[in-house]
């Protein structure tokens, strides 16, 4: 049975200038272990299913299940990874930070801060413990919010184009760590972009989107590429055309 | 540690360029006997301060504004965190914050005379409404600035209310309602100087009021210096509580 199935899912907003649609009729289903990148053009309501399944936003139409249960609200099964880093706790250092999970969940000082030091060397920031988030780089407080929320131990990842704001050095270095730490770990990965070689490099599949707005599932594209991923490698060059292919006409309309 | 040096040269080197200002103004431009030199202020002072007359009067001001204003933040805090917290409880207490922080508490000296009386109690009650408001208006809008990936990334980590409160937003906030209080410490020094004009037995607005009275133009300027000494002493004191508790939380501050 699929770890999450999302059911025709649709979302419209509705405000003081009349409604609007963001998602229509949404189906896909997510295998336990599986890496998938959710990757669309801005505004093709990729972040807003992501936020249906973190349970931020309720759907308007059709169901989320995770686990064959119906998800209503945000819940620990479903570690988030925002985009920004407004989400980390500046009066926390790098290792309170990761150990917050934990500590909700009442777990006493030494072991849940020896937990999240296995986290915290695991994302590569060993010695970088006792630092604030403001004394840090923006990929760093990526990988301590990547660290935060493996912790916790989740049934599944979501990650909203966690590496958007990141340069494409830093990019390319942190997508390297994610794929060995997904590796390690076999967290189920839902992965918003709209980077195709970011997603082609990290997936076991891809699902692309219509552009928006009300975007909706149009293909999905496995990537059956060995790790790690050889960029300029014909195989890989082969799924990057086919998946360009299919944004493309999403981006020029005929 | 060198940065703390100086800046305090700095402090020091600006205090003395404003008493030279004072002097060469003084000497050059008014030549009266209603605007003294900074000298015979400061052997006028030292004279007050050796009969102990000055300390009097300054430990006066500061107890009433140490009890206001403890008092208002002790009621203001929670009020500012409740109505940042719950729209229910914004949409009733705003009109009440938005109505009182329009009347000054300079135009309230007139009531909390006529129900306290001269004594402590009129002029705690006025430091306590003049800090109150800017406490819970600086408080509310720092509970609806916390960044909302903060507290949707404590729901994912499994947070109930009262942790999402307590170890989010509370800290989250605490940033605002040092400000708010560095802002209201600023106005309880306007408010604790027209209450004692008009109405005290003591306290720095008393000596302003009395030295006028007897026109000792020296007085007058010892009670202003050291309003001036005292407020920047204080807010020096909160800027570094806010960089003690909060610089962490803030690295803009």
């Amino acid at each position: 049975m699929a770890l999450v199935r999302l059911e025709g899912v649709g979302k419209t907003f509705r405000g003081k200038g009349g409604s609007w649609e963001a998602v229509r009729d949404f189906s896909l289903a997510l295998e336990e272990g599986e890496f998938c990148c959710l990757l669309g053009t801005s505004g093709c309501g990729k972040t807003t299913v992501l936020n249906m399944l973190a349970g931020f936003e309720p759907v308007t139409a059709g169901r989320i299940l995770l686990d064959g249960q119906p998800v209503a609200g945000p819940g620990a099964d479903r570690g988030v990874v925002f985009q920004g880093h407004d989400s980390l706790y500046d009066w926390l250092n790098a290792l309170d930070n990761i150990a917050f999970g934990l500590r909700l969940a009442g777990m006493g000082k030494r072991a849940r801060r020896e937990k999240a030091g296995h986290f915290l060397r695991l994302v590569g920031l060993a010695g970088q413990e006792g630092k604030h988030p403001a004394e840090l780089s923006g990929g760093m407080k990526q990988r301590i919010q990547i660290a935060r929320a493996l912790a916790a131990d989740p049934r599944m990842l979501l990650m909203d184009e966690p590496f958007g704001a990141l340069d494409a050095m830093t990019r390319a270095a942190l997508q390297g760590e994610l794929s060995r730490i997904w590796a390690e770990t076999r967290k189920t990965v839902l992965f918003i972009t709209h980077d195709i070689e970011e997603a082609v490099a990290l997936a076991t599949r891809v699902g692309v989107m219509t552009r928006g707005p009300g975007g909706t599932l149009k293909a999905v594209v496995p990537v059956d590429l060995p790790f790690p991923r050889e960029r300029t490698s014909d195989a890989f060059m082969a799924v990057f055309r086919q998946v360009h292919a299919l944004i493309h006409a999403e981006i020029h309309p005929q | 540690m060198r940065n703390r040096a100086e800046t305090l040269a700095g402090f020091m080197l600006g205090f003395a360029l404003l008493f030279l200002v004072w002097h060469l103004a003084a000497v050059y431009l008014v030549h009266s006997v209603l605007f003294p030199r900074p000298a015979p202020v400061f052997w006028r002072a030292l004279d007050l301060i050796e009969d102990g007359l000055l300390q009097e009067q300054v430990v006066a001001s500061l107890r009433r504004i140490l009890q206001g204003f403890l008092l208002g933040s002790a009621a203001g805090i929670p009020l500012g965190l409740a109505i940042g917290s719950f729209r229910p409880v914004r949409v009733l207490l705003e009109p009440w914050t938005e109505f009182f922080r329009f009347i000054p508490a300079v135009a309230m000296i007139t009531v909390a005379v006529i129900w306290f009386g001269i004594g402590e109690e009129s002029k705690v009650f006025l430091i306590a409404y003049t800090t109150i408001f800017v406490i819970i208006i600086s408080t509310a809008a720092g509970v609806g600035a916390v960044a909302k990936d903060k507290l949707r990334a404590a729901q994912c980590l499994g947070a109930n209310r009262w942790q999402l409160f307590m170890l989010v937003a509370l800290p989250a906030t605490l940033p605002f309602i040092l400000t708010g209080m560095r802002l209201a410490m600023a106005n309880s020094f306007v408010t604790i100087v027209a209450a004692e004009l008009v109405a005290s037995n003591d306290g720095l607005g008393k000596m302003l009021w009395d030295a006028r009275l007897f026109m000792q133009v020296e007085d007058i300027f010892v009670a202003l210096v050291t309003l001036g000494l005292l407020g920047f002493a204080t807010d020096r004191a909160f800027r570094l509580a806010i960089r003690a508790f909060a610089g962490r939380f803030n690295p803009t501050m």
